[in-house]
């Protein structure tokens, strides 16, 4: 599992961010993004000294000055579950579409005329590789 | 790049990694990557007694931003062969 | 970076730059060697007090942090008595 994925599905969870200079931020998490900057909500700020605490509505911190991020246990089962799910899916969907590539995209376009478009793509192709 | 590919050719001979915590460790060269983060087996740790830390590991993943210097097998190194690539590589740059 | 790859689902030993050691079973990783570290515990060593043992649950720790990921020996990990062990905590590294 990729970290960027546990901490997007962390989303609304409580968070405990340490920085590199020490200090830490509990809160919950809003967003984060590729880099792993995120916004938290309803933080409480501790120093480095732990001596020193501040209660912040909303942060925005940068993913370089972080150090390690500590989230709930249970998280990492969820989205193991939550992979494997998916996954099953996808294996069921293309076990009975010949074609899970094509099979994917023509719902959608079918619904307005692609049932035209599509079959007559793939006779041509048929026909091509038959000569 | 250049020494990434050294690194390549060492595969499977013993090195030193002396780490920019000063710590040292030996060990058989697994693999190494493009950030030359290393790969050691079969792993000691320098100055054992002082370093209790690691007696339950026997091989590790070391990242190639905390490496100090890596002490090399002389005899497995062809540093005529070096010097010619490194001077290839400088006139391939000067041409661009 | 496929040099991780061999550790997933394992029990490592993470030192990270600072010199703090925290032992856990690597979850996941990525091209940054950004980590996720699960059941983990920071072991804290001291001169003059054995070995602590302290549980932290789930982590993702950032790649430039990491200093070294080594692999444990199981059987020889559940051998030692760390309330016998004295030791100072490994350095922080220095630029």
């Amino acid at each position: 599992m990729w970290p960027l994925t546990l901490l997007n599905s962390a989303q609304n969870k409580p968070l405990s961010v340490e920085l590199k200079n020490g200090e830490t931020f509990n809160g919950h998490l809003v967003n984060c993004d590729n880099f792993m900057n995120i916004t938290l909500r309803d933080v409480f700020q501790t120093s480095a000294d732990a001596d020193r605490f501040w209660k912040l509505n909303e942060i925005y911190i940068r993913g370089s000055t972080i150090k390690y991020i500590r989230v709930p246990e249970k998280l990492l089962d969820e989205v193991k579950e939550d992979q494997h799910r998916a996954r099953e899916a996808q294996r069921a969907r293309g076990g009975h579409a010949g074609g899970s590539r094509g099979g994917r995209g023509m719902p959608t376009r079918g619904g307005r005329g692609g049932t035209r478009g599509a079959p007559m793509r793939g006779a041509a192709r048929g026909r091509g590789r038959g000569m | 790049m250049l020494i990434f590919s050294l690194f390549k050719t060492l595969t499977d001979q013993t090195v030193t990694v002396e780490l920019k915590n000063d710590l040292s460790i030996t060990g058989v060269l697994k693999s190494v990557d493009q950030f030359l983060n290393i790969r050691l087996d079969n792993i000691k740790v320098l100055d054992e007694a002082r370093h209790p830390h690691m007696m339950a590991v026997k091989n590790c993943f070391i990242r190639g931003s905390v490496v100090r210097y890596v002490q090399l097998p002389a005899q497995h190194v062809d540093t005529q062969l070096l010097e010619d690539a490194t001077r290839r590589e400088a006139a391939n740059q000067a041409k661009r | 970076m496929s040099t991780l790859q061999g550790y997933i689902d394992r029990r490592v030993l993470l030192v990270l730059q600072d010199g703090r050691t925290i032992v856990g079973v690597l979850s996941g990783f990525d091209q940054r060697s950004d980590i996720i570290l699960s059941q983990c515990k920071e072991r804290i060593y001291s001169m003059d007090d054995p070995v602590e043992e302290v549980p932290l649950g789930l982590y993702l720790v950032k790649g430039d942090q990491i200093l070294l990921i080594g692999e444990m020996d199981e059987a020889q990990d559940n051998a030692v008595d760390l309330s016998t062990i004295r030791a100072d905590p490994i350095a922080p590294i220095r630029y």
